[in-house]
């Protein structure tokens, strides 16, 4: 029952720990505009702590590079349970434009599991302040996969009948249909 | 001295009074050349794979199930929004729509998949090579990934090779 | 003029050594030295005719040339003269002697080079590893060409610590990160303190090093490669984007058409504001005055909020193509432009005039973080903490780009070399951006904004650009290749260079200082929030939180003249 009501009191007030691990500071700045008067994410509770071991959500940002991967592993093994854990930005959802060179591993979820993922480029305050509200539970996931098919399968290849005719016929012979 | 530096200061926030917007439960609205998600449209496009090949983060990928049937996939994950493939279409089949709101919990909801059936030459059945340099740096495939990460094979020429396309067909013309 | 002045000297003074000269335009020098040589035409530079030290760039010209190549570029700023002395070095031994002792602001470049390239630096002070990860093995140096861009060796790093020197006698080591708590980039300082002195410093950074050099020689083409450049640094990211432009631009011989150099003008000097701005509040912030950090903040929306209807994103505008760039300004959003612009000015000058007579910034800012002429010149410290100094540098007036020889504005500079004297540079370089995008404005003519490119760009061209970002002096240098991509990239951000001198800024100061005296130089990473002081004689570990941090900064310091500016 404490553990009921835990979870309900959870998401009343966050305190946010920001990890950078290896972006180019500027989802670092979008998070910064946030807590300014603009955009102000105070109202919905959310403090910015200096240490992992006070806070309950860790906002990611930059993907994970080999020089700090440890240094994130042990910051999210320090914060305390119930625990969130916010990718922010492309490079962090998804390793970024460098996702491949030789000193990044790549997202961060290579290195400790994420909740939430909130791409852009970096995201506006705005968007950030909806992941937030999607994590509190005030708005709903707009996202889903999308598949577009636009394809005939089997498709029949030179088949007379879709030819408009000259008058001459044209026979083919063995033609396959794949 | 310093008191009246404060006060000025005091009169700045005073006079400035609360800016804070009500987002999120009133929209706000982009400006209209904001750069948002990139939406593809199966329809228009003809998978040139002139996308695939100008993305800087190397997110869309492409590949060839047979000679008639490309998977163009854009991943989402490491999209940097900053609208070359809607530049470089030839068909204007990629708008950079006004969507920010992406949060989401699984990174797969972002991926958007096409596929399409690739029309062939209706002689000789290959793709025929381009004559400008920027349609031959749209087909030239110097992307290279890995399919055991998930990531596909790019394999495009110019025009595929003759033998295996037309081998089963015998054209008998009277 | 002034490039046939300098060949002439160089001539006369050391005739055999010169192998080859080109002199692309008045503007651009490339000379090629024996690397025997390549030494005294350095001190000759760098001392006897007084030019600025740029970088050292290290590049595998294996596949065309069979030789690897040096190039040590310096900058005459009275005579608005780029150049660079090359050397060609053999493939089976790339050895050459370093500069690092003649020229002390060549530390950094000679040991990354070392580390990327496999040139080796004879001679050098500290050849220690700066750029690739601890556990990296020895003898495999990405940015050659037989190496793969995502050839990353398996090995594990937990096991392998940094070898850090020991401190000086009677010393204790206080660390000073990788992980800051608020908006950094992860990056190692180790202070030496005796009390709360501090002794010295020992920096272990270049965490965020993303192989974008590397990246841009094997897998993106010359059009891709903006995109990722803006992304170098978040704030300055412009900046990176327009020198990578221009630099390939001024390879090929390609000259924009001028609505396109104004509209980069334009972006530049906005980049400029939204930076500065940032600065001000964020120095405001490690001081301890939030208020003043809100305040500077909600000024600074609007900027954001009219760059993303200029460009379509509030940072990373991806502005440029080899060209031209990307997208118009309309005559509405000029007019927008401009009545932002007016509101920006009238409030800025009512925060300008706080922060400026207000005594506890004074007090905690003066005489801290001191960097006098001497040090600028030895370790080539550049934007405004060279202006603050007195030292009157600026790529805009003195290597002009873009449409900046059009467009009139003056150069801040102040005398105090300290922390507020940067402090007054920004605020008021603040005002003369807004004077330059109005002239701007004014006078946009209508025309294309794109240079056809008919052909593909010719191989094997040089390519130098130096351009004024918010933090000092943005130098990249191109060599175009094959297959719609250059050969080698090599991007010098300013923070590279103004790093070098913290550690003679906050030698003999207060330990609290280190803050505000490192986020003075505006790095590419904010200040950090806490520190943990190992003591390490008893071994206890005291932690301080950012409270007791900010209350021991307040405590007036003594022997602390204050004068009213």
């Amino acid at each position: 029952m404490i553990k009921q009501l835990c979870r309900k009191m959870f998401r009343k007030s966050l305190w946010v720990y920001h990890a950078n691990s290896g972006g180019c500071n500027g989802c670092d700045i979008e998070v910064l505009n946030v807590l300014t008067p603009y955009y102000d994410a105070e109202r919905f509770g959310i403090k910015l702590v200096g240490s992992p071991r006070h806070a309950d959500v860790m906002l990611c940002q930059g993907p994970a590079m080999r020089p700090t991967a440890a240094a994130l592993r042990r910051a999210y093994e320090a914060m305390p349970e119930p625990k969130l854990v916010f990718a922010i930005g492309s490079c962090a959802c998804g390793g970024g434009i460098w996702h491949d060179s030789y000193n990044v591993l790549g997202p961060v979820e290579k290195v400790i599991p994420v909740n939430y993922y909130i791409p852009g480029c970096p995201p506006r305050p705005e968007a950030i302040l909806y992941g937030v509200a999607l994590a509190l539970g005030l708005v709903e996931k707009k996202m889903c996969p999308v598949t577009l098919q636009r394809r005939r399968l089997p498709i029949p290849r030179y088949h007379p009948e879709s030819l408009v005719g000259t008058g001459i016929e044209i026979v083919y012979k063995d033609a396959e249909k794949v | 001295m310093s008191l009246l530096s404060k006060i000025r200061e005091t009169v700045l926030c005073l006079k400035a009074g609360r800016v804070t917007l009500p987002y999120p439960a009133e929209p706000r609205p982009v400006p209209p050349r904001f750069r948002g998600r990139p939406i593809f449209d199966a329809a228009k496009c003809i998978g040139c794979a002139g996308c695939a090949n100008n993305c800087p983060a190397r997110e869309i990928l492409v590949h060839d199930v047979c000679q008639e049937l490309r998977i163009i996939q854009y991943l989402g994950r490491r999209c940097t929004f900053c609208g070359r493939c809607a530049d470089v279409c030839p068909e204007k089949a990629v708008t950079m729509s006004h969507d920010f709101e992406t949060a989401t919990n699984a990174i797969a909801d972002l991926s958007q998949r096409l596929e399409l059936f690739m029309s062939t030459c209706q002689r000789c059945g290959r793709c025929f090579p381009e004559p400008s340099p920027l349609e031959r740096l749209k087909l030239k495939g110097y992307r290279f990934d890995d399919v055991a990460s998930e990531r596909w094979i790019f394999h495009s020429k110019g025009y595929l090779d003759a033998e295996s396309t037309v081998a089963d067909i015998r054209i008998d013309l009277d | 003029m002034a490039a046939r002045e300098k060949l002439g000297f160089l001539r006369q003074r050391f005739g055999s050594a010169i192998v080859r000269a080109d002199l692309t335009s008045d503007r651009r020098l490339y000379v090629f030295v024996e690397p025997r040589s390549v030494k005294e035409v350095c001190r000759a530079l760098f001392r006897e005719l007084d030019a600025r030290y740029v970088i050292t760039i290290g590049a595998d010209d294996r596949p065309w040339s069979g030789c690897f190549m040096v190039a040590h570029n310096f900058a005459f700023d009275r005579d608005r003269l780029l150049v660079s002395v090359m050397c060609l070095l053999p493939a089976d031994s790339p050895r050459i002697e370093s500069i690092s002792d003649v020229v002390p602001a060549a530390n950094w470049a000679e040991r990354e080079m070392r580390d990327l390239v496999g040139i080796e630096a004879v001679g050098h002070p500290y050849p220690k590893r700066l750029v690739l990860p601890d556990g990296w093995p020895d003898g495999l140096h990405p940015l050659r060409k037989d190496v793969e861009w995502d050839e990353a060796p398996d090995c594990d790093d937990s096991g392998t610590g940094y070898d850090f020197d020991d401190p000086p006698e009677g010393c204790t080591v206080v660390p000073f990160g990788p992980f800051h708590p608020t908006l950094d980039e992860p990056a190692h300082f180790r202070l030496y303190v005796e009390g709360e002195i501090v002794r010295g410093c020992e920096y272990r950074g270049f965490m965020v090093h993303r192989g974008i050099e590397k990246l841009a020689e094997s897998v993106l083409g010359y059009n891709d490669i903006p995109i990722m450049a803006e992304r170098i640094c978040g704030i300055c990211g412009c900046v990176h984007n327009v020198a990578y432009a221009q630099s390939v631009e001024e390879a090929v011989a390609l000259r924009p058409p001028p609505r396109a150099e104004y509209i980069r003008t334009i972006m530049l000097e906005l980049e400029r504001l939204h930076s500065h701005l940032l600065w001000v509040g964020l120095a405001c912030h490690i001081v301890g005055f939030d208020t003043l950090f809100m305040q500077a903040f909600r000024v600074r929306e609007p900027v954001m909020w009219i760059a993303e209807k200029i460009s379509g994103n509030r940072k990373t505008y991806g502005l440029c193509v080899i060209g031209g760039v990307r997208w118009d300004i309309t005559p509405e959003l000029s007019d927008e432009l401009k009545t932002v612009l007016d509101k920006l000015e009238s409030e800025w000058h009512s925060v300008a005039r706080a922060v400026k007579n207000d005594r506890n910034i004074q007090r905690r800012t003066r005489g801290v973080g001191v960097a006098d002429a001497k040090v600028v010149k030895e370790m080539g410290l550049i934007g405004p903490v060279a202006r603050a100094a007195g030292v009157d540098i600026d790529c805009r007036r003195d290597h002009p780009y873009a449409a900046y020889d059009r467009v009139g504005f003056r150069v801040i500079t102040a005398q105090s070399a300290d922390v507020w004297g940067r402090l007054v540079v920004r605020t008021d370089e603040v005002f003369e951006s807004i004077g330059i995008i109005r002239q701007c404005l004014a006078r946009l003519e209508p025309g294309p904004i794109q240079t056809p490119i008919k052909e593909d760009l010719p191989a094997g061209r040089f390519g130098l650009s130096s351009v004024e970002a918010p933090r000092g002096e943005s130098h990249h240098f191109v060599i175009t290749g094959e297959n719609n991509r250059p050969r080698r990239w090599r991007v010098r951000a300013p923070t590279y260079q103004n790093l070098q001198g913290v550690p003679s800024m906050i030698r003999d100061a207060q330990l609290a200082d280190m803050t505000i005296a490192l986020g003075s130089i505006d790095p590419c990473f904010s200040c950090t929030d806490r520190i943990e002081a190992v003591d390490v004689r008893y071994g206890s570990v005291k932690v301080w939180t950012p409270r007791e941090l900010r209350e021991m900064a307040k405590r007036p310091q003594s022997g602390r003249d204050i004068k009213d500016s």
